[in-house]
């Protein structure tokens, strides 16, 4: 029911707020919305794009994170940790991404829209007015770069036993931007494939920050397909069908981004870069290199997308 | 240029660190920029050093810097250091009206304690005076809101251009050389790089290095060598987590990338005012002394092993733990003015040493020169 409601290309706005806001929505270019089912008719009469949702379909979706950092303090260290929020793992594990529901608090609704859009999940995002306009350009950006999504690219393998600890360690891999794949099995086509209890003991994930870094380790920051400098808040996810590629990179800071440096293993054509809230934007500093391709983006906000060329 | 790219040195058959040292890790420095034989660091004089003393430097009480005095400083230390009698010999054993001239001021502990603006002035003066235009001189240092705190425009001639590599908001990399870096993996921290600032790599031709005397929480004291890595890389604080910390190596290893290394031609230490405990901060004046002393040369591993000397006699006077402590039970943490028997990490004197062994300068006190003149 879930499906048929909402079979979504990009992420959607439920909205509470009377059909009196249909002007409001247009000027912030949302053309449609997801409406609690009572208020349907009222929609209806007011000659806007809806879709009505009943509470029991609301109840029955999955809760999603509101996406974000928080600094922590190291206990002994002047330098300071990040800690991020972040849903990507959860969709990466998920076998059907249909039907989440963000909740997102005021100035993330943008960031929510553009992560559910990264992993191909299909999302209602329920945001505070004040974030409309924010919200209304990132989905006018998202339908601008819109086109079918390709595999995702991975490092490492995870044999989800679909236990909390195996999605913990999902979390911390995907947060140091370790890339992962879910897996019923391992797959030899890995280096490294993940199973808790079996070739790495549960009690080494129980500190799922050291496990990742354990296995980024193991990995070799060298092997690894991405990684990121100039930020410890950037999140990305690779996809590729082996001729283009496309990497997907969210900001879940609350202040842009500058000088972004991006390395991915492998040799990549120059990058076409989309920067939600920029008219163009142009990749600096583009090089292939000791077995990889970089290149760095000048400024970005919550949410980026390259494109490139694979070249074999 | 050709991408050059090459993995440090283990610690091992490098330097005998302390036993509870951290170990030295594996640094990759990249670079496409070569030495420039016989310039910059250790430079023209390699083991020599000019401290010039003057008593009027400075009001102790009311921290007013004397400049004519300062000037006077600024000539007899340039003269002794090359040799000659007038002054703008000695700049010009240095500088050429082509050259694009970095002044790398240290403002970490301003307004308490910075690069003097009276002698950032009388530098730009003598560099004018041999035919720099002011256009061609940059003060930088990484961050703007320690820049503004001090205010050096209201110092120097119109046209000296005064540039932070990161502005109100810390973290820009937009700043710095993306193919210019040393990667190392310290503590597991997701951004494993500290690239060069661009300025240094284009338009910069020659850096005037201009650190203080200062004691520091985490490299045991911040002169030379500190400055001019730590103040002109990005991404660096990452050298300190916990307890330890991996000063004793980064230091170095940061200040001999290239262009760096070829480009800082000449170091002047402003020791009119110090720091003995709390550094490289100076919230208040509890830490600060005066020993009204600057130190010339091109060496900065000779001009920092004397400043090591400077920094624990004086914390000894003051019965301060020793720069060289290494009992974790003396490690707390605590605001910027813990008391003198706390340390906020162990300190890391040995980088002075350690960067002598990367070929920066002489370390053996038996084999520095120093000239002392008193004015």
């Amino acid at each position: 029911m879930i499906a048929v409601i909402l079979a979504l290309v990009l992420p959607a706005l439920y909205w509470e707020q009377g059909p009196e806001t249909a002007p409001t929505l247009r000027e912030a270019g949302v053309e449609c919305v997801h409406v609690p089912a009572a208020s349907a008719a009222a929609w209806e009469k007011a000659g806007f794009c809806h879709v009505g949702v009943s509470p029991a379909t609301l109840e029955g979706f999955q809760k999603a994170l509101t996406p974000g950092v928080r600094m922590i303090a190291n206990e002994a260290s002047a330098t300071r940790s990040p800690w991020i929020t972040a849903n990507g793992w959860r969709f990466e594990r998920a076998k059907d991404k249909r039907g989440y529901l963000y909740e997102a608090k005021a100035g993330v609704a943008a960031l929510a829209a553009a992560e559910a859009f990264t992993y191909d999940a299909e999302a209602l995002i329920r945001i505070e007015p004040t974030d409309l306009k924010e919200f209304g350009r990132m989905l006018g950006f998202l339908k601008r770069v819109d086109k079918p999504p390709l595999p995702s690219l991975a490092d490492v393998g995870v044999v989800d036993d679909r236990s909390a600890l195996v999605g913990e360690v999902m979390n911390l891999l995907l947060r140091r931007n370790v890339l992962f794949r879910a897996l019923g099995a391992p797959d030899l086509s890995y280096s490294i494939n993940i199973q808790l209890g079996v070739n790495y003991p549960k009690s080494e994930a129980a500190n799922p920050g050291a496990f990742a870094l354990k296995i980024r380790r193991q990995l070799t920051d060298d092997k690894r397909l991405l990684q990121i400098f100039g930020s410890a808040v950037v999140i990305g996810r690779f996809t590729s069908d082996g001729k283009t590629a496309r990497l997907h990179l969210l900001n879940y800071g609350k202040r842009p981004v500058e000088g972004l440096r991006v390395r991915m293993r492998g040799s990549y054509g120059k990058p076409a870069l989309l920067v939600a809230g920029q008219e163009s934007s142009t990749a600096e500093d583009y090089m292939v290199a000791d077995g990889g391709t970089e290149f760095s983006i000048p400024v970005m906000g919550a949410y980026s997308v390259v494109d490139f060329s694979v070249v074999q | 240029m050709r991408r050059r790219a090459f993995l440090g040195i283990p610690a091992a058959s490098a330097f005998s660190f302390s036993a509870d040292s951290a170990p030295v890790p594996r640094y990759k420095v990249v670079s496409a920029y070569k030495s420039q034989a016989g310039q910059g660091m250790p430079g023209l004089f390699p083991g020599s050093v000019v401290s010039v003393h003057s008593n009027t430097s400075i009001d102790e009480t009311t921290e007013k810097v004397n400049a004519p005095a300062v000037a006077q400083m600024v000539a007899e230390g340039m003269k002794t250091l090359c040799g000659v009698k007038d002054p703008r010999d000695a700049w010009r054993r240095f500088f050429t009206p082509q050259d694009v001239v970095g002044i790398k001021v240290n403002c970490s502990g301003a307004p308490g304690i910075m690069s003097t603006p009276a002698v950032v002035a009388e530098i730009v003066r003598n560099l004018v005076a041999v035919g720099v235009r002011t256009e061609q001189v940059y003060i930088y240092e990484r961050f703007q809101n320690q820049l503004d705190s001090v205010n050096y425009a209201a110092h120097v001639p119109q046209g000296v251009k005064i540039v932070a590599m990161e502005g109100f908001w810390r973290g820009s990399s937009r700043n710095y050389d993306p193919k210019t870096y040393v990667e190392v993996d310290f503590f597991g921290e997701d951004d494993t790089r500290s690239n060069l600032a661009r300025l240094v790599c284009d338009p910069l031709t020659k850096i005037i290095n201009v650190p203080n005397m200062k004691d520091h929480g985490a490299s045991g004291v911040t002169g030379c060598l500190k400055n001019i890595a730590y103040g002109s890389f990005s991404n660096v604080a990452r050298s300190h987590s916990d307890a330890r910390t991996h000063t004793l190596s980064f230091i170095g290893t940061l200040a001999a990338v290239e262009p760096l290394r070829s480009k800082t031609v000449l170091q002047i230490m402003d020791g009119l005012r110090g720091v003995w405990h709390g550094g490289p901060f100076s919230p208040s004046r509890r830490y600060r002394f005066y020993p009204k002393q600057m130190m010339f040369g091109t060496d900065p591993v000779s001009i920092d092993r004397l400043l090591l000397d400077i920094i624990e006699n004086k914390r000894k006077a003051e019965g301060a733990l020793s720069v060289w402590d290494r009992s974790t039970a003396h490690v707390k943490r605590g605001g910027l003015d813990s008391p003198p028997d706390v340390n906020r990490y162990i300190r890391e004197p040995g980088h002075i040493e350690y960067a002598s062994k990367l070929g920066l300068g002489v370390y053996d006190v038996a084999k520095i020169h120093v000239k002392k003149i008193e004015l």
